[in-house]
């Protein structure tokens, strides 16, 4: 969870991808990979997984230290933290709190609301990313790691995307998700306010990444692996 | 803060110090453990009480177990834990003063978590046949971990040492439960750690240390490869040697070029052994001058002409008149004299009628002149005036410090430092054109050059002869002959390379046709030039010739001329 492990994730994640590719070729469903989206080809379950929850992991990871760069530099002794509680605008989501509920809640429940908090942070890393760009002194290490979370969510949205397609098939409809409305509280003049909008900001995308997480190494191991992980 | 402060001073009791919550901990990711220093108590019993509340709601909760724990800690089972939710907690101490609250931490379990280490480490020592041994490592998931459902992640990490070393071997394994080690010392005892972390979270600590001691008699290799190995060598040294013996010479050859022997051409050892010394060196005629050693004493007559009269020139049919042109002179002459005969073939001659040129002071000045510059004296031997200075036939000859040898005209390289050309200025004015020698700077090797050393050297010091010779014949030949200039002390000596070393023939007119000095490279002799007469006797005895109108450009290609030796001054 710091950089090392982060740039570890990220060269173990092309890595992955790399060897992803030339398992496709020859892997257990034996179909190609498809780069052009479905067609004659299939990729395999198992390595749709195997690529989102590194992915995931990925993210995770991106976001925690993020998440500490700033408290270190923006928020000590600001007591940014009390405000945000309740701040997330994910919160609506009835994501499971703790295993025994997420191990009762079905895999298409869960993969839902995995597919819901990846498209409802699209808009706010976008923002996140112009906003950080702006702020004064900005550290590259909070700016780098926003604009890869950036790209990697849009990454790993498609990977979700394509194994619902494969577990639930025929489920097409996009069930709604939270929007984010914080972009006022970013941009507003007051430092102080604007540095806890981002304190909330970056506090919600450690733990929604957590969610994410969490959810896809559960399914990951209860449907391919069969709980024996 | 505290209250009842008046009563403090009063009895020396106070309500306790604030405590403070010091870390909370999840092994699991499904519960949790808070732990709090407490303060000062104030002199009284004091309690304390951990009270908190989650985010999102408004209920105060009691901490609900104090004691699995252990002393001032509370333990949220599953029950009570949540996560992705905020805790805030607050430890209070209370007595009878008054109630101290501390700081309230912020806690989310998911930022927690650190599992407990590693249980049932097991050592096993395994040799399977044919395969290496090695050391099994065995363990199992730390207490609390919920792995195989995937809730939680975990990596572990192992270390091992021998027990007296200091630096420990890490291991990381992303997932599995056991490890293989290799490469272990026998006769050591081994100690082994091992700690895990999830997948977001803190290590944990090491496992109780582990041991095991590897017998002595532990094999750390096992010999199956080495009879492997052993088989791939032999196998390789086979195919080798088949391949050489196949390919044998020719392999051979081709790793070990042979050395090419020392070749004189035209030298033909059979004719040494054999005895015939006038075959030999008739063979050597066509070659490179200078003779070898061996014939050194054979040419050591060859010096002073000092009886002319018969003096013929003899046109030498040359075997192969190789690029120099150099030949050997023929070698019957006096042995003791060191001068050379006049009925040495190879000298130009006409009827030498005078002596005067006398071999004996073209001899090859010895003395001081000779220690100074052994090497370079050349002689020019006038050809016996019988004429008043038509037809005269200059003789060169080249005497080397043992002034013995003939100087014979030669291609640069083949200008053995033996046959030192004096500065036979028109000698080498005469000589038409320059040898076309690759002349190097004489100067330098001027001392080396011409060494009074009966090998034969070549190149360079030839060169550098010839260079000199050619400097001091570069000018036009004339009648304006430029004595060379002694350089060092003795007139005899000097730069200037005697150009024509080879007389090609001989016309009835008595014009003597010489070749210009050959270059090494040159291959047929070049068109020679033809000189008719002498223009004079320079005081050291060199022969001025004039080069014969008529005649320039024959060109013998043909005959293999004679080398006209150099004149002895």
């Amino acid at each position: 969870m710091d950089s090392k492990g982060s740039s570890q994730k990220g060269s173990r994640l092309l890595l992955l991808l790399v060897v992803s590719n030339l398992l496709l070729c020859q892997g257990v469903v034996s179909t190609p990979v498809c780069p052009n989206g479905p067609g004659n080809c299939q990729v395999s379950l198992r390595d749709l997984f195997d690529r989102a929850v590194m992915v995931s992991h990925y993210i995770h990871d991106l976001s925690s230290e993020m998440f500490n760069e700033f408290d270190k530099r923006y928020a000590q002794g600001k007591g940014f933290i009390t405000m945000a509680l309740n701040s997330c605008h994910t919160s609506s989501l009835p994501t499971p709190e703790d295993k025994e509920q997420a191990q009762q809640t079905h895999h298409e429940v869960l993969m839902s609301l995995i597919l819901g908090l990846l498209r409802s942070w699209n808009d706010p890393l976008y923002h996140l990313v112009t906003e950080v760009r702006g702020m004064k002194g900005a550290p590259d290490a909070i700016l780098s790691r926003a604009i890869e979370i950036e790209e990697e969510n849009k990454r790993l949205l498609e990977g979700m995307e394509m194994i619902f397609g494969q577990v639930i098939p025929g489920a097409k409809e996009t069930e709604p998700y939270p929007v984010w409305s914080g972009l006022p509280s970013l941009q507003t003049k007051d430092e102080d306010a604007r540095y806890s909008a981002f304190y909330n900001l970056l506090h919600c995308l450690r733990r929604d990444s957590s969610k994410i997480d969490t959810y896809l190494k559960l399914l990951n191991c209860r449907i391919i692996y069969n709980n024996n992980c | 803060g505290t209250e009842n402060p008046a009563s403090e001073v009063e009895t020396g009791q106070s309500p306790p110090e604030k405590p403070k919550l010091v870390k909370c901990r999840s092994p699991g990711k499904e519960t949790f453990t808070c732990w709090w220093e407490p303060g000062a108590d104030g002199g009284l019993p004091t309690n304390y009480t951990l009270t908190y509340h989650k985010e999102g709601e408004t209920l105060i909760h009691e901490c609900p177990d104090y004691k699995t724990g252990g002393p001032n800690s509370c333990y949220f089972s599953k029950k009570h834990t949540s996560i992705w939710k905020m805790y805030v907690i607050t430890v209070n101490a209370i007595n009878q003063m008054g109630i101290s609250s501390s700081d309230p931490l912020y806690v989310d379990v998911t930022y927690i978590v650190e599992p407990e280490p590693p249980a049932n480490l097991t050592l096993e020592l395994k040799h399977p046949e044919d395969r290496k041994p090695y050391l099994w490592i065995k363990w199992s998931p730390p207490t609390m971990t919920d792995v195989k459902s995937g809730w939680f992640i975990i990596q572990y990490e192992i270390r091992l040492k021998p027990e007296k070393a200091t630096d420990w071997e890490t291991h990381f394994t992303p997932k599995q439960t056991q490890l293989k080690i290799f490469n272990l010392y026998p006769g050591q005892k081994y100690l082994v750690q091992i700690r895990c972390k999830p997948d977001h979270g803190y290590w944990s600590e090491w496992s109780p240390e582990s041991s095991i001691q590897i017998p002595n008699d532990f094999p750390v290799k096992d010999t199956s490869m080495w009879i492997f190995v052993a088989i791939l060598s032999a196998v390789i040294c086979l195919i080798m040697v088949w391949a050489v013996a196949l390919k044998g010479y020719s392999m051979v050859t081709c790793i070990l070029p042979p050395v090419p022997g020392p070749k004189i051409k035209g030298f033909d050892v059979h004719l040494l052994e054999k005895g015939k010394s006038e075959e030999l060196l008739r063979a050597l005629e066509s070659q490179d001058f200078p003779p070898t050693s061996d014939c050194e004493d054979l040419l050591m007559e060859f010096i002073e002409v000092d009886d002319c009269e018969d003096q013929q020139l003899m046109p030498r049919p040359s075997k192969e008149h190789t690029e120099q042109g150099v030949k050997p002179m023929h070698l019957d002459l006096d042995s003791d004299s060191g001068r050379g005969s006049c009925d040495s073939p190879s000298l130009l001659s006409e009827k030498c009628d005078e002596p005067q040129a006398h071999p004996s002071k073209f001899h090859t000045p010895e003395g001081p002149e000779k220690l100074e510059n052994p090497e370079t004296n050349l002689t020019c031997l006038q050809a016996p005036q019988s004429t008043s200075g038509e037809g005269k036939i200059p003789y060169f000859l080249a005497n080397g410090p043992k002034s013995s040898t003939w100087p014979f005209p030669q291609p640069p390289s083949l200008y053995s430092p033996r046959y030192s050309y004096h500065n036979i200025a028109d000698v080498c004015e005469l000589a038409l054109g320059m040898a076309g020698t690759t002349a190097t700077s004489l100067d330098q090797t001027d001392q080396h050059a011409l060494k009074a050393s009966k090998t034969i050297e070549t190149g360079r010091e030839g060169k550098a002869t010839k260079q000199r010779e050619s400097e001091g014949c570069s000018s036009k030949p004339d009648q304006d002959t430029v004595w060379p200039r002694p350089q060092d002390k003795t007139p005899l000596i000097s730069a200037k390379p005697l150009e024509y070393v080879e007389i090609h023939k001989v016309s009835q007119d008595g014009v003597l046709a010489l070749f210009p000095k050959q270059n090494e490279k040159f291959g047929a002799p070049e068109a020679s030039k033809e000189y008719s007469k002498v223009s004079r006797v320079t005081d050291s005895n060199i022969l001025v010739l004039v080069p014969d109108p008529q005649a320039q450009n024959l060109t013998l290609l043909e005959e293999p001329a004679k080398k006209a030796p150099p004149a002895l001054p």
